[in-house]
């Protein structure tokens, strides 16, 4: 599906959207059953040499890097790559995440969901419960993107509005919402 | 159908209903327009919609199926199962309900009633011409659902403060031309540098904007986040927001070749959900917005998926702006997200340098009981009579702190674009600048003006030549400077007293993390009597994002328990943050600030001068529904104000000082003071149980000498069933948590003396002591001992009112008791059933004087001869004819108590928790003398 025609055509597709000064997009478009979404999986090969590194810029403590390392600030390297020998440096971690998919910090929700056995689960997210998010994920533009995007709460992560259905695993990956626990 | 209330004066009436009344009841009912076909289906669980319509179809299936149909909901949860929908009916509404409530899954069926705005309302006050038909009124008593009206809100919408160009000009000559906004800020010294605003983005979260607005270039997106099939803006107010940031023409903006975000997020309606905002949020980080607009606010700063949300957007190094409110010019109406420590909270001022009185204002509340307010706004701007764009074309001028938020949004995108390095552009160093260049308004406190009024071209310097820093707001602590640092200027310290707490908010401009270094230091000047200060500081474990805290609790030390005079000293905080680029890895940038302080001491005053307030015991909204404690106030519904001295208790707090008393504020539990330095306890509309030590030890206190005064509230358990609503913002039903106040859990408190209050409602106007009266929504004593005095008023029965709709009179209503403790040295108690009377929230008549008499009885044992010869004195009631009331079966107070165990049934209190215990700064005397003139006056030291 993301063969390398595909991904000329939907680069193109997207230089000619940009040109335009405004596009709008709407929450509630018709549904279109064949969204092109642009993200590129890039499979997951550790030993990709890479010079700058974007990251998940957010965190208290913790940072996830483009490459699927979870590292403390201080072991961040100046180029946003986290240094891979520092010891709390580690690749696709998936602490505090549950079999559902949610974890309870955003970091390590973010590193799992780059784990390359995640692309499936992904892609059939895009392809069907992300149509109330189209906004959302037809901008976005690779794995890396599309993991910092899923794991954020948005409107899938509360009940009555105002209260988190589990506070507790609350940055999910995966296709389900957060278990809804009582108030 | 869910709606997002809007500002509490424009939903005062409703268009549908044309009738306007007269004053006292211009605000009376919540108002409901009956969208009399639609009803609410509320089922037994969640199904899906395929499950929900064949449940509705099943029941309905003798009905026509041309008669009925589900009203489509479209948002993005619709995917998803739900419990409710919405049906409507079109003929034989009423047999068709009947045979959906038989339906197994159907728990219950309610007419959907919608809340819409009016922009023509003025102030209700003002018009009154028709006469009101009665029964509409009590029809509307039994009306009681709708949606929650105090929510986020679109600032500015409605409210009276909308009004179209030249509408005051008649009377204003010297201001009928009003300048431009960006012009008077001198943004164009800026433009004619060549800085317009370009390559900075800008997100407008509000109405919308239509496509082909003639006054805007560069708008380079416009998302809809609502469940309206529209990008436009049906109102004008995003539109002037966006107007007023980015406008190239007639009416300019400050940064018109700004990229714009348009995000849709409010309906035609107004309506809005967290929801909504959470997913444009999460499109506003991935779109890397720089400046984030958000005219809008509420006070639900518990909503804990938005709060961190907002953090969040920070974190990612938006910067956000938003509106303080419109709720002013009570205190205590901060609106969420303005009222977070990482944003730039915007108050509004007219064009003669004056604080605008609907600009919302007073300290945080959520630091209470047990600490005390961030102050905010951090900083004002014109917000009155503003012009900025028409919705579709043209100029309008309108106020609010809508229009002062976007005047800072605008100025922010303008200043963002002057500066080279980029880098150096983040929500604390743009929020630095601002305050650090703000001007002082004269005569104004800073929990009205913050850093006060924003000066743009200094703002550029600083910024200009900014070197990443921490600093603090406020910048310094000089609880001598008046009016400035009111309240802490109208109250000297002393000895013994309850410490005084800054709650002073580090600012961290070298990273969006960061930590404090050792610990903060205490410093007092020994030439300047610094040591006759302790000093107790906490603060955040991790500075957060680009922001944290620094609480800085003050006592005098015991040698000074007599001395007075002014002591002065300095805290001094180390800031460390990561430094990223710093090639060695782990290192740090720091940043040293020193907060000076100063303080006046006074000698402790007598006991019978110093009254403690009781905040443990006062609970509010958010969280829980703790409805008003005057029920006529139907717009206004919710108790979010704080109840403290400080905030909708100013009035009553400054009268005391006026009178010579101290006030201080108890945030612990009773058994956490001793009662032996204090006259009188002041429990005031108090909604909290009590711990069993409490009643103990109160009852203790009160036998070896210390006062009570209670003023109580309603509490009827059929009144509370009676004014639950659906509340649409947060799906679900709301049910009052306790009455206006707690009265079975004074009654608990207060038994021991043979004293109790009632569960009657009681309302009306009444003269005592030759001053006017007018007791709202109390209740009355039942019970009182033998030997006090009692008063008795006659009112009408509310409740009566309320859930029959019928009027009665009742005569000789007990309202007040006075009573002497029997034992030796005992202290003295005073009840009084309505709090409404010494709250500024809907205040009509003060009863400061009856405050005073019975202080003057409580402090001084001075029996007012007014009260006690009172023709209205009666025996004191037995109370035995009726029973006392009780807790409102399967109430969610629980939820909300510090004293109960976090479980329904039963209530049953918790473990008495430990009291507060402060650990005093080890002091690191300095013999120097301070500056003349604190040097962090401004907190940017340019390097």
């Amino acid at each position: 599906m993301y063969n390398a025609k595909g991904m000329i055509f939907l680069f193109v597709a997207y230089c000619v959207q940009e040109e335009r000064t405004i596009h709008d997009r709407n929450l509630l478009e018709v549904r279109d059953p064949h969204i092109q979404w642009k993200v590129k999986f890039l499979l997951g090969n550790s030993s990709r040499q890479i010079s700058q590194c974007r990251n998940s810029i957010q965190g208290k403590i913790l940072l996830t890097d483009e490459l699927g390392y979870v590292c403390e600030r201080k072991d961040l390297l100046v180029n946003g790559c986290c240094n891979v020998n520092a010891p709390s440096s580690s690749q696709y971690v998936c602490k505090s995440c549950l079999a559902n998919g949610c974890c309870s910090v955003y970091e390590y929700c973010v590193s799992c969901c780059l784990q390359p056995d995640k692309q499936p689960l992904l892609e059939r997210f895009l392809n069907q419960a992300a149509i109330s998010f189209q906004n959302l994920f037809t901008s976005v533009e690779d794995h890396f993107e599309l993991c910092l995007a899923k794991c954020r709460t948005s409107s899938q992560s509360v009940q009555h509005e105002n209260t988190y259905r589990n506070s507790q695993a609350k940055y999910c990956y995966g296709e389900s919402p957060p278990e809804l626990l009582p108030i | 159908m869910l709606k997002l209330m809007l500002n509490l004066a424009e939903v005062a009436f409703l268009s549908k209903y044309k009738c306007s009344c007269p004053v006292r009841f211009s605000n009376f009912f919540w108002s409901l327009s009956l969208s009399f076909l639609e009803y609410i289906v509320a089922f037994n669980g969640y199904f899906t919609a395929k499950a929900r319509s064949d449940f509705i179809s099943s029941a309905l299936r003798d009905v026509d199926a041309v008669n009925w149909r589900i009203v489509r909901r479209d948002n993005p949860a619709s995917d998803y199962p739900s419990d409710f929908e919405v049906v409507e009916i079109r003929q034989d509404a009423r047999s068709s309900l009947l045979t959906l409530q038989d339906h197994p899954y159907i728990k219950r069926v309610t007419p959907q009633r919608m809340v819409l705005r009016s922009l023509k309302l003025t102030d209700s006050g003002t018009d009154g011409a028709s006469p009101c038909n009665d029964t509409r009124w009590m029809q509307k008593w039994q009306s009681w659902q709708s949606s929650r009206p105090l929510r986020r809100t679109s600032l500015s919408l409605g409210s009276g403060f909308w009004h179209a160009t030249g509408r005051h000009s008649s009377r204003r000559l010297l201001r009928a031309i009003p300048r431009h906004v960006a012009q008077i800020l001198q943004a164009d010294v800026l433009w004619q540098m060549g800085y317009t605003g370009s390559g900075v983005k800008v997100a407008v979260f509000d109405t919308g904007l239509s496509e082909k607005h003639p006054h805007f270039k560069n708008v380079k997106e416009r998302t809809n986040w609502t469940n309206e099939k529209t990008l436009d803006d049906g109102l004008g107010h995003g539109t002037f927001v966006a107007g007023v940031i980015a406008s190239m023409r007639e009416c300019q903006g400050f940064a018109p070749d700004s990229e714009l975000h348009i995000f849709r997020v409010f309906t035609n309606n107004q309506v809005s959900y967290t929801s909504w905002f959470l997913d444009a949020f999460n499109y506003a980080i991935l779109k890397k917005i720089d400046v984030l607009n958000l005219s809008i606010g509420g006070p639900d700063f518990m909503d804990h998926p938005f709060v961190d949300k907002v953090w969040e957007l920070t974190a990612n190094k938006v910067i956000m702006v938003s509106a303080i409110g419109n709720d002013g010019p009570l205190y205590g109406t901060l609106n969420n997200p303005a009222d977070q420590m990482d944003v730039i909270g915007v108050g509004g001022i007219d064009f003669e340098d004056n604080i605008a009185r609907f600009s919302s204002r007073g300290m945080t509340t959520w630091e209470l009981p047990g600490g005390y307010g961030r102050v905010k706004p951090d900083i004002v701007t014109y917000g009155s009579g503003v012009r900025g764009s028409g919705l579709k074309e043209g100029c309008r001028s309108l106020s609010g702190t809508s229009v002062a938020s976007p005047v800072v949004a605008g100025a922010v995108t303008l200043l963002a674009s002057t500066v080279l390095n980029r880098e150096l552009v983040n929500p604390a160093s743009m929020k630095q600048a601002l305050i650090a260049s703000a001007r002082r308004l004269p005569g104004v406190n800073m929990f009205e003006q913050g850093h006060g009024k924003l000066d743009l071209l200094r703002a550029y310097q600083i910024l200009n030549s900014y070197k990443p820093q921490a600093s603090l707001s406020p910048s310094y602590i000089d609880l001598t400077e008046c009016p400035y640092m009111w309240p802490y200027c109208s109250q000297p310290i002393y000895y013994g007293g309850m410490p005084t707490i800054v709650n002073v908010t580090i600012l961290n401009g070298m990273g969006v993390t960061g930590r404090i270094v050792d610990k903060p230091i205490w410093q007092p000047y020994l030439p300047q009597n610094g040591d006759y200060v302790d000093v107790a500081v906490s603060y955040s474990p991790v500075l957060w994002p680009w922001a944290g805290y620094l609480a800085v609790s003050i006592s005098v030390a015991k040698k000074a328990a007599s001395w007075e005079g002014i002591a002065q000293g300095h805290v001094m905080v180390t800031v460390a943050s990561p430094a990223e680029n710093d090639v060695k890895i782990g290192g740090e940038m720091t940043s040293t600030v020193k907060l000076p302080v100063k303080v006046k001491i006074v000698p402790t005053p007598p006991r019978s001068k110093r009254i403690l307030w009781d905040q443990y015991h006062n609970l509010r909204y958010p969280p829980g529904y703790f409805p008003r404690d005057n029920l006529r106030m139907k717009n206004d519904p919710l108790d979010w104000n704080g109840d403290h001295i400080h905030t909708n208790f100013r009035d009553m707090y400054q009268h005391l000082r006026s009178m010579g008393y101290f006030v201080e504020v108890l945030g612990a539990p009773i058994t956490c003071f001793d009662a032996s330095q204090y006259g009188t306890l002041l429990m005031v509309d108090s909604e909290e149980e009590y711990f069993p030590e409490e009643i103990t030890k109160l009852r203790r206190d009160i036998d070896n000498g210390l006062s009570l005064i209670i003023f109580s509230d309603w509490y009827n358990t059929s009144v509370m069933r009676k004014v639950k609503f659906y509340d649409e913002n947060t799906r679900q039903w709301w049910m009052p948590d306790t009455g206006g106040a707690n009265v079975p859990a004074l009654n608990d408190l207060i038994s021991v003396w043979g004293m109790a209050f009632s569960d009657g409602l009681y309302e009306g106007d009444f003269t005592m002591s030759d001053h006017e009266m007018y007791y709202a929504s109390g209740c009355s004593i039942a019970r009182f001992p033998e030997g006090g005095i009692v008063i008795a008023q006659t009112l009408k029965d509310q409740g009566l009112e309320v859930l029959k709709q019928e009027t009665a009179v009742v005569e000789n209503v007990p309202v007040l008791g006075l009573y002497q403790t029997p034992s030796e040295g005992g202290g003295r108690i005073a009840l009084y059933g309505d709090s409404n009377c010494i709250d500024d929230s809907h205040r009509q008549k003060d009863c400061f004087w009856l405050l005073d008499a019975l202080l003057q009885y409580t402090s001084y044992s001075m029996s007012p001869p007014s009260l006690t010869h009172s023709k209205n004195r009666v025996a004191p009631p037995t109370g035995t004819d009726r029973p006392l009331p009780q807790r409102l079966e399967g109430n969610h107070l629980y939820r909300y108590s510090k004293v109960l165990e976090a479980h329904l049934g039963a209530p049953k209190p918790r473990p008495l928790p430990a009291c507060p215990h402060l650990s005093w700064a080890k002091p690191q005397p300095l013999n120097e003398t301070a500056p003349r003139k604190p040097a962090s006056v401004f907190v940017i030291n340019l390097r």
